[in-house]
């Protein structure tokens, strides 16, 4: 019942197009993350689900329920908005109090479900202060327990955490997560934080100017991903891609990169999708993966970031910009020439043109 | 005036706990160049006030040959008080006016709130309603007055609507009829004065924020539920300011009503506005008028502190 089929979804706003044809399967039970830069189409979508927007085209299913002209307030979704959306007039119990009470429930029933609510939220102590006065990372749990309270199969949240300080992001990315595990609902999840997608989602939907860009679990994503665009937004820094031309070398297919040289081999896997490539091709590895060789590309130094745990080199520039990201520090300082080679296992390519990645049998 | 001596004080007062003598200078500053103005409002309101006060303790009238500063001399105590509670004219003037309140404010009250529901979501033909509904309230009361005046006669347009209805000839004396002359008064003031409630009401209306209101859907209230849980008490302030507004403004009423009925037939539509206005013109004590206008505006300050109370208290709860 609680799984969401969204089919062929379209949404327009007079000529703007915010949603082209979108088709996702979110399965009962799952967390699915919709990530994306603003204005990728994410809000749009989740606002179609919960009914406060009417799609151009395309269905909305739940389980096997067409929504299409289902009310918001029938569609019984929970609902998380990024601002809450606090009813600031009530305490943190009317607002808790909110849904049952709408719905009719008894005082005593009231009274045992809000306890228990404001006990996992941690709200207990604040149940009787006027919710206007309370701190953002409060509102955002007392958001989350309002929509909580109501046990819906279908959990709804538009960037709940966009507006709390980092360390409290940190706390409620566990604990959101826990929710979830000990409910068991379907969850829909807006961000534009790649970090909130990958720890906390079940799978990601990735999204660009309104096209799905990939779907996939968080690994997925980050390994394998589908085009450009994923290879850049998922990471950080997004992975390094170098632009260049597939050439025949005697120890195998390799990517003629111009001033920076000649890749090693690629990948035998990779081969029949890259031979079959016609023109520009971009060579792909995450800096991550970067190691320091003798033999590979040699890039001149232009900066170094040192961050405790990690230290990021700036290699080159324009066009032939790579970052490679070392553990805690490496010896490396401006002006100075680093060979760099990715391992072959973590080579991606794409097609320059249609930003495609080439994969074996794709 | 009491804002201006409270910065003062407490511009001395800083003085005194050592900090620098600056506050207390510009404090000094603010009253010197606040003083024209200061002096001016004494005199449009202090003033006069005063001068009623010390009328009200007189038999002073503008006949009788002395001038009003002089009044002293016509002195007699509480007399025009006394004669005040005593005055039969005055007490059902006052309870007209009281029962006039007590119709026209909430029916402009009910009608305003379901016009501004009704505005703030979109239907076709919006504006021009809009600028329909509106356009009693630019009608001046005195045109207003003659306006109804002729809607109302026993061979007028309402009359002549009424027996389309019924299907038989209708002839109510409407301005006639002790009864249905108060109903017809009522009337023209609830039809000039519900645009403005409604324009309030609409104000506050389109302040409840839309995010809290798709929340409550969210969580299953139906519409009537969001209106009573959100939306009435979102506009609670202005709700206050509104009602104070007409309130106030009610019980003064005189334009319309004068010029439909001049207060009768009899007395059957003489509201405190207009006894006055007949004391003050005919019968010329104006010893009298003062008592009476000053224990009005004794009972409108009353109002009017309750509902400034009351808005106070709002704002603190829903800051």
């Amino acid at each position: 019942m609680s799984a969401i089929h969204l089919k062929n979804l379209v949404k327009k706003f007079g000529d703007f197009t915010a949603l082209k044809t979108m088709d996702l399967e979110i399965a009962d039970g799952e967390f699915m993350a919709l990530l994306g830069p603003s204005g990728c189409g994410k809000s749009t979508t989740m606002n179609m689900i919960a009914g406060m927007e009417e799609p151009t085209g395309g269905k909305i299913l739940f389980g096997e329920r067409d929504m299409a002209g289902v009310p918001m307030g029938r569609r019984g979704v929970g609902f998380v908005f990024q601002n809450y959306a606090i009813f600031t007039h009530m305490t943190v119990r009317q607002n808790l109090a909110y849904g049952p009470r709408m719905r009719g429930a008894g005082k005593a029933e009231i009274d045992r479900r809000v306890g228990a609510i404001a006990k996992m939220l941690q709200l207990s102590p604040l149940l009787d202060r006027k919710a206007d006065r309370l701190s953002v990372n409060i509102l955002q749990r007392v958001a989350i327990g309002r929509s909580a309270i109501m046990e819906r199969a279908i959990f709804l949240l538009d960037e709940p955490l966009s507006n709390v300080d980092a360390a409290f992001r940190a706390v409620m990315r566990t604990e959101l997560k826990q929710l979830q595990r000990q409910f068991k609902q379907t969850m829909v999840y807006v961000t534009h934080d790649q970090l909130e997608a990958m720890t906390m989602a079940d799978r990601i939907a990735v999204m660009d100017h309104g096209v799905l860009q990939q779907v996939g679990t968080p690994l997925e994503v980050y390994n394998n991903p589908a085009n450009v665009f994923v290879a850049r937004f998922i990471g950080a820094p997004g992975m390094n891609l170098l632009k260049g031309r597939p050439a025949e070398s005697d120890r195998g297919l390799v990517i003629d990169l111009g001033p920076l040289g000649v890749t090693p081999p690629l990948p035998e896997q990779l081969v029949p999708a890259v031979r079959a490539a016609r023109g520009e091709v971009l060579y792909g590895f995450r800096p991550e993966q970067v190691t320091l060789a003798a033999r590979g590309l040699s890039i001149l130094v232009s900066f170094v970031e040192r961050i405790g745990a990690r230290t990021i080199v700036h290699l080159g520039e324009g066009e032939s910009a790579v970052k490679a990201v070392f553990e805690n520090d490496v010896g490396l300082s401006i002006g100075e020439t680093a060979i760099v080679a990715p391992p072959a296992s973590s080579v991606r390519v794409f097609d320059a043109a249609s930003g495609l990645a080439l994969r074996a049998g794709g | 005036m009491s804002a201006v001596t409270a910065t003062i004080s407490k511009g001395k007062m800083d003085a005194a706990t050592g900090k620098p003598a600056q506050r207390d200078e510009g404090a000094r500053l603010g009253f010197r160049l606040t003083l024209p103005a200061q002096i001016l409002v004494l005199f449009i309101s202090a003033f006069p006030l005063l001068m009623q006060l010390y009328i009200s303790v007189t038999d002073w009238s503008p006949l009788s040959g002395v001038g009003w500063w002089n009044a002293w001399e016509m002195w007699n105590g509480f007399a025009n008080y006394t004669d005040l509670a005593a005055d039969t004219r005055f007490w059902s003037a006052l309870k007209r006016t009281a029962v006039v309140m007590l119709v026209c404010v909430p029916a402009e009250f009910l009608l305003g709130l379901a016009l501004a529901t009704l505005f703030a979501d979109d239907f076709p033909g919006k504006r021009i309603f809009y600028s329909i509904l509106l356009m009693p309230m630019m009608v001046v009361p005195a045109v207003a007055g003659y306006m109804f005046f002729m809607l109302f006669q026993s061979g007028g347009p309402v009359n002549d609507i009424l027996s389309r209805i019924i299907g038989a000839p209708v002839t109510i004396a409407w301005l006639s009829d002790p009864n249905l002359a108060l109903i017809a008064v009522m009337i023209a003031d609830i039809w000039q004065w519900t645009p403005l409630m409604f324009l309030v009401l609409l104000a506050g209306r389109v302040g409840v924020p839309e995010d809290q209101m798709k929340a409550a859907t969210l969580l299953g209230a139906n519409a009537w539920q969001r209106f009573t849980t959100i939306v009435l008490p979102k506009m609670k302030t202005i709700i206050v300011i509104a009602l104070a507004i007409r309130v106030i403004e009610n019980f003064k009423i005189f334009d319309t009503l004068y010029i439909m009925t001049g207060g009768g037939p009899g007395v059957a539509t003489e509201t405190i506005s207009v006894y006055i206005y007949k004391v003050t013109t005919q019968d010329l004590i104006w010893g009298y008028v003062a008592a009476i206008a000053l224990a009005i505006l004794i009972v409108l300050s009353i109002v009017a502190v309750y509902a400034m109370k009351r808005m106070a208290k709002t704002r603190e709860m829903t800051a």
